[in-house]
């Protein structure tokens, strides 16, 4: 067995903080940005002491922003709002479609199943603008353009095919033994991929969640193109603090806080599972 | 509305009394900010109904979406815009999107054929692009229709610099506002290239506002440490058309100097001739001697934030750049001042080349007439005067507006030299580029090897062959040479 020695434990104390420092550093530095005015983030020198002010985060959440043109009206809480809607729905939707087609593809070798999988994973090869102009042709034939609807459907390009291919790696990697003892015990198929397969998936299907929800989360083009401006999220929406006037340094950093706390909870509340799942365990080798 | 508060609204659009005197009264009578501002949309009503030329209420109960860019002048005209829905019985919804993906939303809901939207804000350059690809209407004939155009609204009255520069006949290197020109966009509002100072700073280093190149090196000079770490010129260098059209273009035109010339009907870079090479061997040492230090990262926003904060003594760059920093939480606010530079120590006056925000009609609206009506109300000189008195609706394309004295007498106050500037400059204020559709792609080049040349991996002469040959070779392979 090996024991770390005095220094090695120091060496790696050291490592970790500077790690720590080059990854948090610039998220300290935003968070800080937000409590300061554009004035105070903006003096020569910069200073790391300032008097703390709430107003960027009030002028967010009542939808005020004064600059040097005046009073502009902010949507960033209806765009954060439509970030929600969109990302949510869209991971919910694919979870829904995707781990049952994950499944089948690790489970059942059946006539062009590779193909197909290919096929959806080739969605995410595609440059969105390509997609996108003849999109917005038939989304406005229809009548989806510039809904909630059209909007998630599309966002199903960026999700299912990352749940589809990470999850369908954590069915394949289970080994198919529990399933059949549960089977023999008289169970149905059905049962049996709700009770068996899902839960020991679920590390897999946490992560493939996690992950798309950040994708989908920070996806900016598939909105700006297909959506009028009440529909657009966050990512496009935090534009609006470049103005032709100046660039509102202070709001900027206070709609990145507010705009990672959502991604933030949902990580932490996730890892609970990643951890869980990889410490249990399935099957003994 | 009660009648003291109409008679005295009245008064004011009837210039009996003063802006001054208007705010007292209107005080006295306890009319709020946000009150004042509908009362003079309803004056503007009155008087625009009182013209009697046109009918406002022809497209009653038809509903416009308009596609606008996040700017004070789309600020000015959605605070107006209860007016107009009165004046018209229209209604009027709008998207608004920042300037960084505006143009992408543009193309992308053009080019897709999208009938959305019946009218757009739009640059001038765009619609080189935009025109000859049907995407907008030739709004001459529109204009030219008196059954469809009041008389009032005064066509004439736009400056003419303006008008000729959002017109042209499609034909790459063609002479914008030519006789047979299209009319793509009506001019709302625009910037002229000059310089902004901070007048503390400059009196400090003791120099005076430069008049012409060398004067400008030489007040360099003296600003470098006369105010710590503040460098002395702050101008654009990211690699992109934005870095062109500015400053530089505007110095660059002052020495007679061309971007492209049109030989026979055949396009040529003339970027490479003496003169270019001297213009820009100064322009490469201005920006190494007294620019900023990350200048290749330069655009709209850092040079304009520097002049705010302090960090910059002076802009050669928009104007209203320079307006917008001298308000609002600047920490210089209130020391910014204003002077036009004719770089050329030989020319007669300035020639400052101009970004002009416009509006746009697109050719997939299903209601043409009524899109023409919102564009005529928006660019009228009532819409012009209520967004130059009370919001930051400048610089107006009226040269109506540039005579009312309420709007003269605000700027002449918060802003020294502001007017001046204008005057001095305005005669000779249009747009210095060839018109041509890879307008984006040569601009984009020529920053590129800007860039290259400041940072000293080619030198001026060779740099500006090598980009030559090179536009050359690109109009050649697409078919203008």
């Amino acid at each position: 067995m090996h024991h770390t020695t005095t220094g090695e434990k120091i060496l790696r104390g050291v490592l970790i903080t500077l790690a720590l420092v080059f990854f948090l550093f610039p998220i300290f530095w935003i968070l800080l940005m937000s409590f300061q005015t554009n004035a105070q983030i903006l003096r020569i020198p910069p200073s790391l002491f300032f008097e703390p002010t709430l107003i960027n985060y009030t002028s967010l959440i009542t939808g005020e922003l004064q600059t040097a043109a005046g009073s502009l009206k902010l949507e960033f809480m209806h765009n954060l709002w439509n970030s929600v809607i969109l990302s949510t729905g869209s991971v919910l939707i694919s979870l829904l479609l995707g781990v049952p087609a994950a499944y089948a593809f690790a489970r059942y070798k059946f006539r062009f199943s590779e193909d197909i999988a290919f096929t959806l994973l080739s969605f995410k090869f595609a440059p969105p603008l390509l997609v996108l102009l003849p999109l917005t042709l038939y989304f406005q034939a229809i009548g989806l353009a510039n809904t909630y609807i059209g909007l998630i459907w599309v966002y199903q390009l960026i999700t299912l095919p990352l749940i589809l291919w990470i999850v369908r790696g954590y069915f394949e990697d289970i080994s198919p033994d529990i399933e059949h003892a549960y089977r023999i015990a008289g169970h149905s198929w059905a049962k049996t991929f709700m009770k068996i397969s899902i839960p020991l998936a679920r590390p897999g299907i946490a992560a493939a969640g996690l992950l798309s929800f950040i994708f989908a989360w920070n996806n900016f083009v598939f909105a700006l193109v297909l959506a009028s401006a009440d529909k657009q999220p966050v990512t496009v929406g935090a534009l609006a603090f470049v103005t032709a006037s100046g660039i509102q340094y202070g709001q900027i950093a206070a709609a990145v806080v507010i705009s990672i706390t959502p991604t933030l909870a949902l990580a932490l509340f996730a890892q609970r599972y990643l951890v869980e799942g990889l410490s249990l365990g399935a099957v003994k080798g | 509305m009660f009648d003291k508060e109409k008679d005295l609204i009245d008064a004011l659009a009837r210039r009996q009394i003063g802006r001054r005197e208007f705010m007292r009264r209107a005080g006295q009578l306890g009319i709020g900010a946000a009150a004042l501002s509908g009362l003079m949309g309803q004056a503007m009503n009155r008087a625009l109904a009182q013209n009697g030329d046109y009918d406002w209420k022809q497209h009653q109960g038809t509903t416009l979406k308009l596609l606008l860019n996040k700017h004070p002048y789309a600020d000015a005209m959605i605070a107006n815009l209860d007016s107009f829905k009165e004046l018209t019985g229209m209604d009027v919804t709008y998207d608004v999107f920042p300037e960084d993906v505006y143009f992408d939303k543009v193309t992308a809901a053009l080019s897709s054929g999208s009938s959305e939207y019946d009218a757009l804000m739009t640059g001038a350059y765009m619609t080189w692009t935009y025109g000859p690809a049907g995407w907008i209407e030739d709004l001459n004939s529109y204009i030219n229709d008196p059954s469809k155009t009041a008389a009032s609204w005064d066509w004439e009255d736009f400056l003419p610099g303006l008008r000729a520069s959002t017109a042209w006949d499609g034909m790459p290197g063609s002479e914008l506002g030519s006789g047979d020109a299209k009319q793509w966009c009506l001019p709302w509002g625009f910037e002229q290239n000059n310089i902004s100072y901070n007048r503390p700073m400059f009196e400090k280093a003791g120099v005076e506002a430069p008049a012409d190149m060398p004067a400008l090196m030489a007040a360099c000079e003296k600003l470098k440490g006369a105010n710590g770490d503040v460098y002395p010129i702050g101008v654009r260098g990211s690699r992109s058309w934005a870095t062109i059209h500015p400053g530089f273009l505007s110095g660059y035109a002052n020495f007679g100097e061309k971007d492209l010339i049109n030989d026979g009907g055949m396009l040529k870079a003339a970027m490479n001739t003496d003169g270019s090479k001297a213009f820009h061997r100064d322009w490469v040492k201005m920006i190494q001697e007294f620019g900023p230090k990350n200048w290749s990262t330069y655009t709209w926003y850092q040079v304009g934030t520097d002049l705010g904060a302090g960090a910059s003594a002076m802009i050669y760059d928009a104007d209203i750049l320079g307006y917008f920093m001298n308000g609002g939480d600047n920490a210089e606010a209130g020391n910014i001042a204003y002077a036009a530079i004719a770089p050329n120590p030989e020319a007669s006056a300035p020639t400052p080349n101009v970004w002009i925000w416009s509006l746009a009609m697109s050719s997939f609206s299903n209601n043409k007439d009524a899109a023409w009506t919102f564009m005529q109300w928006a660019s009228s000189k009532e819409h012009a005067l209520f967004g130059a008195r009370t919001m930051d609706f400048v610089n107006p394309v009226r040269a109506s507006v540039w005579k009312d004295q309420q709007f003269l007498d605000r700027i002449d106050a918060k802003y020294p030299g502001y007017i001046e500037q204008f005057e001095t400059s305005a005669p000779g204020a249009k747009i210095y580029f060839t018109p041509q559709p890879l307008f984006f792609d040569v601009t984009t080049a020529w920053a590129a090897m800007l860039q290259r040349m400041v940072a000293n991996e080619i030198g001026v002469d060779e740099g500006l062959d090598q980009l030559a040959e090179s536009i050359n070779d690109q109009l050649s392979q697409a078919g203008l040479q």
